[in-house]
């Protein structure tokens, strides 16, 4: 076994010598791609076009395998060297995967382009520091209210829903105790958390104002939120078995319009306390992981730029209804009718676009999230509120200095 | 199990002068009794009708969602509104199921073979033999055993993938992995051997048999039991393996087995409406897995039974 | 304390008296201990001065075929006609040198520092350094390499010293034939053990070293190779995961392992006696289809637990259909939160798993209750012991006596029940901070800890935390068993 492992130490340096002498023009070895798999076959036939458009790497072998989003992040992270060569992903794994090694920075090209034809949400959210680290592929990755035409008279806000849910016996669905949901109430009653990241994905500062007057207001209306009998925690469409209505994102479309049929509705997120819910943007990217390898490099570049381009953009949306990032493709018609990126669109303007979190803190925001379901506030008083926030302001502080 | 008739249920004394078996009548009194035993076994029964209940509701309603035809999330009724086997069409023809299974079995036909030759040498060896470091071998593995597995994970992964048996080479992978620390696993069948009067082994080690000779001439046909007991449990551990399948396969799909690729659908955003398919998956993973413990279940029982005795 | 004062109090008393005298003697254990520890050093330092007395002999007694295997593996033997025990020992030599020259010197040569060179870029192409994780895998399995190496060529020189006192004394030397023969035979056990000796030491302990040193190690999500070194911290991590305050690990640590406990209690004993009373309920006379009602309880061993388990997990959801049914029958206002606060979800995965674990136990149960002499039962009957007092003078005590060390393998076993965790709940809610939930065990936060969160050393250090605390269990039940055996001693 040891002198197998060997010789394969020796192959796999000669293959790299052999690999920097063929350099320069064009590439023809082998490359990996993972995507979800509703665009495998997409991204297949994206492969093809590219193929054709440039010969230099037509004799190009290109493997795509199915691997979700999440998996992809974990996976890349547990072995980068057996990862895909270019892979998709949530703009909230970035850091964790510039950390890792798993990402190359764009080059100074690419990145122009990509600055230039993406809308600002989407380029924030693949910048790290002053680098850009990825390509985006979509602008939907975030969330919204889906509801129930025949029970929900009045979206605007959550009051008036609670109550017509109440009255239908239906139920009002949002995942409180994640981070992700959670920002709606902080960011809307106007508090920030947001760490700084240098150009190697370690955090570096922490802003959080959560310990302030508006915090309380926002935690105080998730006190009150949980506390109707209409609401359940959760913001997945297949979990849920009585939709009223439902803070959930694009992914659930094609199932909310088969739970709701015709009673079938999107908005941007209502009011609650009297202050409009905002929340995060998200985005889904695609990455290109380090090369050791100057042409697989190129070749890596140029097939991310195509798959990420404008036009490889509005054919995806067609496909399978992913919400373009790209400010060309987001003028498309169709997309403008969609009922359901209508309503991302209107809620992106109260939405920051999610930078980069460390997992501690999605675990505090839970904690907090939990609690409240809980009800272990329920009687507590304003200053009690404020010290919970505090502690939770200091403890997303003190990830900084691990 | 036979002894539950030994003790009968009526009160029977054998009467000399007559010379014949009389049955004595019940007195008042064990009359009394034994409406106070019917009593209680009525309750017993109570209890047993609602365990029942409770052990099987599950994987009924695991069936009857299998067969839903309608919308696939989680819906607040138990009777679907329609039966169909749209379902397991579809994950039979639409998606990798059959691959993961297929997967599966392989590993599973394996590992039984390969880790009851291994744990029956193991115990064999230290039932039988009296050699330099029996003891050391038995202490080692008492304290590997404490050791939490996942511990080892990312250091087994790496290990394999330099072997070159992950990803695609994930089956072989995993059958290794499985086989390779198998014989820490003796001590069951190591108890079941020392059971066997070594007397045997004398007298045919007198008449010239090798110790080889012994071991599958005469321990063997004794010990049929424990060798479907390993069997069964060798081929029934792959089916439920997530974590390590998980991490030995790395996002190849054609290379999960049942539990990943299920395990995805009922767990991430990416397979919306796909509840009702895992059910039906479940149910074609179950059946065969479920008739084949029934089947066995003999074994089963002495298995686990002798293994909790000698500790 | 005479014999007599002991053997009048109960049971309790005794087994309280029997710990109360065991603490007592732990001081004395301990010194004991050191002293015998202080003996095997000692002895283990007399045995080596004495290998390398032999050793030196053997060379200067030796004849030129012994002293030309001093260096060349395996050549004695072959000189002497031995020629497959030649063949194995040059074989040996020859991997082993071959190994450390073109692969695993370099590992162990960076082994002290993890490496040194760090990953650069020359314009946007990569050119990675040290791989500080290989260099310690690696490196650990050249260290025990080189032990095989020492312990074979120990064997080699033995082998040679003691084929020329054979030939001296005119006997026969053992040659392939017999050694193959005796493969089958005398030494039937290295045909055995063999394959699965190097398979466990491949696969168990080398990893287990690995993940031991990792504990000592930066090894986390920003130390990562192959882009980042990791390098030797010394016990820094487990000053992180005992010391209390936000930023260390102390608080999530200590619930934990609190909940890990008594979940450990609780799926143990609480499966333990319910499954016993199972047992009794179906095999008590007079309750007809034994079978069936055993053949329906053994389902939930059948099927796979990852079908049966994810399956129940969202049937107990917020919006699952128990909940879903309670609400649309008006039973209940607001979802029961199965899953959702940390009480109610720590209530139901000890539920589940008696739903899970009390078959297991019936099973056993059945087995052992059938085992019982029948004629304890009469006696007990002619003294006119009603169904309690049977169960509390002879069944109980003959269970426990019977099953004490299964007891102790299963609360084990449940500290490290990963699955049951893992499938209902995944370590839910997150409530204590660190990535760690209620319902965590040691080592389901162990899985979360390096799956989701890279974070390797602590993960590493949590891990032998698991160790420590199953070997104290199985110290400390190890010491009580004796006595509580000799006291549920039937004869």
């Amino acid at each position: 076994m040891k002198k197998l492992l060997a010789v394969v130490l020796c192959l796999m340096l000669a293959l790299s010598v052999c690999g920097v002498a063929g350099a320069e023009a064009g590439f023809d070895g082998e490359l990996k791609i993972w995507v979800a798999e509703a665009v495998v076959d997409f991204t297949n036939a994206q492969v093809e076009a590219f193929k054709a458009a440039n010969p230099e790497y037509a004799n190009m072998t290109v493997v795509i395998e199915a691997v979700g989003e999440g998996d992809a992040a974990t996976n890349m992270i547990t072995d980068v060297e057996a990862g895909a060569d270019i892979y998709g992903f949530a703009q909230d794994q970035l850091a964790r995967l510039v950390a890792a090694g798993a990402l190359i920075e764009l080059s100074e090209e690419n990145a122009a382009i990509v600055s230039a034809e993406n809308d600002g949400g989407s380029v924030a959210a693949a910048t790290l520091g002053d680098l850009v680290y990825a390509y985006p592929l979509t602008s939907d990755n975030g969330y919204f209210l889906y509801y129930d035409k025949s029970v929900v008279t009045d979206p605007t806000n959550v009051e008036a829903i609670l109550a017509d849910c109440e009255k239908a016996g239906k139920n009002f669905y949002m995942e409180i105790n994640s981070g992700w949901y959670q920002t709606a109430f902080f960011f809307g009653a106007g508090c920030t958390i947001e760490y700084g990241v240098d150009n190697e994905g370690n955090l570096v500062s922490c802003t959080c104002d959560y310990a302030s007057e508006n915090g309380v207001k926002a935690l105080k209306s998730m006190i009150e939120l949980s506390k109707s009998p209409a609401f359940v925690n959760g913001s997945s469409a297949s979990n849920a078995t009585n939709i009223g209505a439902i803070v959930d994102g694009t992914w659930d479309a094609v199932a909310m319009q088969e739970i709701l049929g015709e009673n079938y509705a999107a908005t941007k997120l209502p009011t609650i306390s009297g202050y409009q819910m905002g929340g995060f943007g998200g985005f889904k990217l695609l990455g290109v992981k380090p090369q050791v390898d100057d042409a697989k490099l190129a070749a890596c570049d140029a097939l991310a730029l195509f798959l990420a381009s404008g036009d490889a953009q509005k054919a995806r949306y067609e496909a399978v209804q992913w919400g373009p990032s790209n400010l060309e493709a987001q003028k498309l018609e169709a997309i403008q009718d969609n009922a359901a990126l209508a309503a991302l669109a209107a809620q992106l303007e109260f939405c920051v676009g999610q930078g980069q979190y460390p997992n501690d803190y999605w675990s505090l925001a839970t904690t907090l999230g939990d609690q409240i379901i809980a009800d272990a506030y329920d009687n507590a008083t304003d200053d009690e509120l404020l010290a919970v926030l505090q502690n939770f302001q200091d403890t997303a502080a003190s990830y900084i200095v691990k | 199990m036979a002894k539950e008739n030994l003790i009968p249920e009526v009160d029977i004394v054998i009467d000399q002068e007559a010379g014949v078996i009389r049955e004595i009548k019940p007195e008042p009194k064990l009359r009394s009794k034994k409406a106070h035993e019917k009593r209680v076994n009525g309750a017993i029964y109570a209890i047993l009708i609602a365990m029942s209940v409770i052990w099987l509701l599950p994987f009924i309603l695991l069936v009857l969602q299998s067969f839903r035809v309608e919308y696939g999330g989680q819906v607040a009724y138990v009777i679907p509104k329609q039966f169909g086997l749209d379902n397991f069409k579809f994950i039979l023809t639409e998606t990798n199921f059959p691959r993961w299974y297929g997967n599966t079995l392989i590993i599973a036909l394996f590992n039984s073979v390969l880790q009851t030759v291994i744990v029956l040498s193991v115990s064999y060896a230290l039932s039988r033999m009296r050699f330099r470091g029996r003891k050391l071998f038995m202490k080692s593995v008492l304290v590997l055993g404490m050791f939490p597995g996942f511990l080892t994970m990312i250091a087994l992964y790496t290990l394999l993938k330099n072997l070159g048996l992950t990803q695609e080479g994930a089956i072989p992978g995993l059958i290794l992995i499985y086989c390779a620390s198998s014989g820490m696993g003796y001590y069951i069948s190591k108890g079941f051997f020392d059971t066997i009067p070594k007397s045997l082994d004398e007298s045919a080690r007198i008449d010239g048999a090798t110790r080889f000779q012994v071991f599958l001439k005469i321990i063997m046909p004794l010990s049929k039991p424990i060798v479907i007991y390993t069997i069964l449990m060798a081929f029934m551990a792959p089916w439920g393996d997530y974590v390590f399948a998980s991490y030995v396969a790395f996002g190849k799909s054609d290379s999960y087995n049942v539990a990943v690729g299920l395990y995805d659908w009922v767990n991430t955003n990416d397979f919306q409406g796909y509840f009702t398919r895992f059910c039906a998956g479940g149910v074609l993973v179950a059946i065969p897995i479920t008739a084949l413990f029934l089947m066995l279940q003999k074994y089963y029982v002495e298995g686990v039974t002798g293994g909790a005795v000698k500790g | 304390m005479t014999d007599l004062d002991y053997l009048k109090m109960s049971k309790g008393e005794k087994l309280v008296h029997n710990a109360g005298k065991w603490i007592a003697s732990l001081p004395k254990k301990l010194l004991n201990s050191i002293c015998a520890i202080a003996m095997f050093f000692v002895n283990l330092v007399k045995k080596f001065i004495a290998e390398i007395k032999d050793i030196v002999m053997t060379f200067v007694h030796g004849d030129w075929k012994t002293r030309v295997s001093f260096f060349i593996m395996g050549f004695g033997s072959f000189a002497r006609g031995q020629w497959l025990r030649g063949l194995l020992f040059l074989l040996f030599q020859t991997v082993f040198n071959m190994y450390i020259l073109f692969f695993g010197g370099a590992y162990l040569a960076k082994f002290a520092t993890l490496g040194t060179i760090a990953t650069t870029k020359v314009n946007r192409k990569t050119v990675y350094g040290d791989n500080s994780f290989m260099i310690l895998l690696y490196g650990i399995l050249t260290i025990f390499f080189i032990i095989a190496f020492i312990y074979t060529w120990r064997a080699n020189v033995r082998q040679n010293k003691i084929s020329q006192e054979i030939l001296k004394s005119g006997k026969k030397l053992k040659y392939a034939k017999d050694d193959i023969a005796s493969l089958a035979d005398s030494q039937f056990h290295k045909t055995l053990l063999a394959l699965p000796t190097l398979g466990i030491f491949t696969f168990t302990v080398l990893p287990i070293i690995f993940m031991i040193l990792v504990a000592f190690t930066n090894y986390d999500a920003t130390h990562q190779p192959p882009g980042k070194l990791f390098t030797w911290v010394g016990f820094d991590n487990f000053k992180t995961l005992f010391s209390s305050g936000s930023a260390n690990y102390g608080d999530a640590f200590g619930q934990v392992l609190l909940w890990t406990l008594i979940w450990a209690f609780f799926a143990t004993f609480l499966n333990y006696f319910l499954g016993m009373l199972v047992a009794i309920m179906i095999n008590k006379k007079g309750i007809k289809l034994k079978k069936m009602w055993r053949t329906i309880l053994v389902m939930t061993i059948a099927i796979p637990q990852f079908v049966s388990l994810l399956y129940v997990s969202k049937l107990f959801a917020a919006d699952g259909l128990i909940n879903s049914l309670l609400l649309k029958w008006g039973w209940i206002k607001e979802a029961l939160p199965f899953w959702t606060k940390p009480s109610w979800a720590r209530v139901t995965v000890i539920a589940v798993n008696i739903w899970i674990g009390i078959p297991y136990l019936m099973l056993i149960a059945t087995g052992i209750l059938m085992n019982i002499p029948a004629d304890l039962y009469e006696s007990a009957r002619i003294d006119g012991a009603n169904a309690v007092q049977t169960y509390g003078k002879i069944t109980l005590p003959y269970m426990l006596f019977v099953t004490g060390p299964y007891l102790l393998t299963s609360f084990i076993g449940n500290i490290n029940n990963f699955n049951v965790i893992y499938l209902l709940t995944q370590g839910k809610p997150d409530t204590l901070g660190n990535a760690a939930g209620a319902t965590d065990l040691l080592i389901t936060w162990l899985y979360s800890l390096t799956v989701d969160n890279s974070n390797f050393k602590i993960a590493a250090c949590i891990g032998i935390i698991v160790f420590v605390v199953c070997a104290i269990i199985n110290l400390v039940v190890y010491n009580l068993i004796p006595s509580v055996k000799n006291e549920e001693d039937f004869q």
